[in-house]
């Protein structure tokens, strides 16, 4: 008995020295330049890129009063819940398909998928502009065939289609990795009771896999919403989003205080998403 | 919408059924089922035996449509469901790892197929009842799959598939998850709910003894192929080749040399069998068939040798016997109060000759 309580003691300490590294790496490279960051929101613009002593609600107040910023969040939400939704419509076939298939191709498709990631997003958008601007591929083909082609870039409908693509691994991966529960034999007990294939879909296939639908949803949405190239290449500065609003108030303006509150804002974004996935996955797994 | 007649209670031997035509499966050039002709009379409890690989499960998915056949024809109750889809093929199907929808109560795991068929809530909801109070597991209702027993999750997972009054019941090892009690237990109460409902069922197994103990007739197959199809006491007592004496039952496995009149010569001694083969013969005894120095037996077919073995296992005491080149296997109950020869004693073994039984050299 004492032995025993020796040797729990000792695992105690042993667990704490393992997490000492981890907690100083967090807490250097994390925590400590998010504190900075929330002090930075509270401190006075000067002009010219100063940054006054004392403490200020100032920026905070004009988050609240310049109904632009409002607009921007809200359209930063609404642009990276599409993304999402999309980007999960376009690999939820393929994550199943890798899931089923068997051996050797599966490997060769997973490296397929995750090679993307090899390359910049930079080179990858610049990709999508040869793609999608006005004279470019995807248009003069369609105008050839006498359609009447809105605008590809320049706009939101340009940043959903190149940040979509630019997701799509991480979807897939995250939904791949959530695919354990779906059982061959569970299916074909549905099949066996009377289900067609929609509702062995619907009511097995598509509730077993949640957990990994709900994890990749959120890595999705937080990638989305804290983007910046990609949208600021393809969207032409007509599309204001917060992360590239936080890039001019930093870069541009030089108004470091108030891109540390966008910053700040973000943050809650995340905060309430990460809520949402909590409770979604207790929904899913219960 | 409420379906407004009763539906058919079944009673003991209404069940439909079963035909198999030639039935053939071929993985590329590798073939899992060979040519399977089986035929199931309505509420039957079949059992489809053989060892691991043999095709047993390869059958069984065809019968439910969850694979294509490569050739032949499947006949339920007569009507020919070859090509008919899984969904619309109307049979239960009990997995060995009991298959349950992980993320639905046991209530709505049993309800699952009756709302596939568009039945009422109010009639769904009794008919759940009766099957979880048919199966013992009352008051579960609410529960997940993952808090109930092994045992208790392949009942959930068998009234699942009777709830929807299938026309036929397929199980493919059912048992081979649960421990050797619980396997004993749940035997007789899947042979119970089968006599009851009077469903025509297949039975997966590899287990002889389960085959033999539950089922009305026993398919045995080998590589694909049907060895025999019989009554448990056919099976047992006439098999059709050493495959089949060796797998159902024990036996032991000698080579002789048969003058085609049913007298055989088995290390210079000759013995009286079964049938008339001449030339080179596989002749097999089952070991608890043979008495050991048991003078009333002498005028039976005999051999003498040397006791090299004695293994002692519960109810039996296994003794190996030396007679020429050939190593023989007998087995008495510990229960009779004879006394065992010694290691090393020199013994006489007698069997009749019904229990001779000989299938030429190259039978399977
Ligand atoms: N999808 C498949 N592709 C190739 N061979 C298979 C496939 N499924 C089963 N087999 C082979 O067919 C044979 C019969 O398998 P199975 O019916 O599962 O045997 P059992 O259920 O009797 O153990 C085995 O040798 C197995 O390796
Ligand atoms: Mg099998």
């Amino acid at each position: 008995m004492p032995a025993a309580v020796q040797k729990e003691k000792g695992s105690a300490s042993l667990v704490a020295m393992l997490l000492v590294p981890i907690i100083v790496v967090n807490s250097i490279g994390f925590i400590l330049p998010i504190l900075n960051l929330a002090q930075l929101s509270f401190k006075e613009a000067l002009v010219g890129g100063g940054i006054g002593e004392a403490f200020t609600l100032s920026n905070w107040a004009i988050l609240i009063e310049d109904t632009f910023y409002l607009e921007v969040l809200w359209q930063s939400v609404w642009v990276s819940a599409a993304i999402t939704l999309i980007t999960l419509a376009c690999s939820y076939p393929i994550a199943l398909y890798l899931h089923r298939t068997s051996d050797p191709i599966r490997t060769v498709l997973i490296v397929l998928v995750i090679s993307p990631l090899l390359t910049s997003a930079v080179i990858r958008t610049y990709g999508w502009v040869a793609l999608l601007s006005d004279n470019g591929v995807i248009t003069s083909l369609l105008t050839s065939m006498g359609l009447n082609v809105p605008p590809l870039m320049f706009n939101t409908t340009g940043v959903i289609i190149g940040m979509t693509e630019i997701l799509m691994p991480y979807m897939i991966l995250a939904l791949f990795a959530g695919f354990g529960r779906l059982d061959q034999n569970v299916e074909d007990a549905a099949r066996a009771l009377g289900a067609n294939e929609l509702r062995v879909f619907t009511r097995v296939v598509f509730p077993l896999t949640l957990p990994g639908v709900v994890l990749g949803c959120l890595l999705v949405f937080v990638l989305a919403v804290s983007s910046f190239i990609t949208p600021k290449l393809l969207g032409g500065g007509r599309v204001f989003l917060l992360a590239t609003e936080i890039y001019d108030q930093a870069i541009v303006t030089l108004n470091w205080p108030l891109a540390a509150t966008l910053s700040m804002l973000v943050l809650i974004v995340f905060g309430l998403a990460l809520a949402l996935y909590a409770r979604a996955l207790r929904l899913v797994t219960a | 919408m409420p379906s407004d007649q009763p539906s058919p209670s079944r009673t003991a031997g209404t069940g439909v059924p079963l035909h198999l035509r030639g039935l053939t499966k071929k993985y590329q050039d590798f073939v899992g089922v060979d040519n399977l002709n089986l035929d199931i009379q309505g509420g039957e409890l079949v059992a489809l035996l053989g060892p691991s690989g043999c095709g047993k499960t390869t059958t069984l998915r065809m019968v439910a449509g969850l694979i294509p056949v490569t050739s032949g024809e499947i006949l339920v109750g007569g009507r020919d469901v070859t090509s008919t889809p899984t969904y619309q093929r109307d049979m239960g199907l009990v997995f060995q790892s009991y298959a349950l929808f992980p993320h639905m109560t046991i209530a709505q795991n049993v309800a699952f197929g009756l709302e596939m068929r568009g039945i009422g809530k109010d009639e769904i909801k009794a008919r759940v009842r009766d099957a979880l109070r048919m199966v013992h597991l009352e008051g579960k209702e609410d529960r997940k799959p993952t808090q109930l027993s092994g045992g208790q999750q392949q009942r959930v997972a068998l009234a699942r598939a009777l709830v929807v009054r299938p026309s036929i019941l397929l199980l493919d090892e059912p048992l081979s998850n649960l421990d050797a009690k619980l396997r004993d237990e749940m035997r007789r109460e899947i042979r119970e709910i089968q006599q009851k409902t009077g469903i025509t069922a297949l039975f997966v197994t590899h287990d002889q003894v389960e085959a033999l103990a539950m089922c009305d007739k026993i398919v045995v197959m080998q590589a694909g192929k049907l060895m025999q199809a019989g009554t448990p006491r056919e099976i047992y007592e006439a098999p059709a080749n050493p495959f089949v004496a060796s797998f159902v039952g024990r036996a032991n496995r000698l080579t002789a040399r048969g003058d085609g009149s049913g007298r055989y010569g088995l290390s210079g001694v000759e013995i009286r069998g079964s049938a008339g083969i001449s030339g080179n013969v596989t002749m097999m005894i089952r070991p608890h068939r043979i008495t050991i120095n048991d003078p009333a037996a002498a005028g039976e077919n005999g051999l003498s040798g040397r006791l090299t073995e004695v293994t002692y296992v519960g109810d039996l005491v296994q003794l190996e016997v030396a007679s020429g080149d050939q190593t023989i296997m007998v087995e008495r109950s510990t229960r009779s109060q004879e006394a065992l020869p010694t290691i090393g004693e020199s013994v006489s073994l007698n069997w009749s000759a019904a229990d001779t039984m000989v299938f030429s050299e190259d039978a399977p």
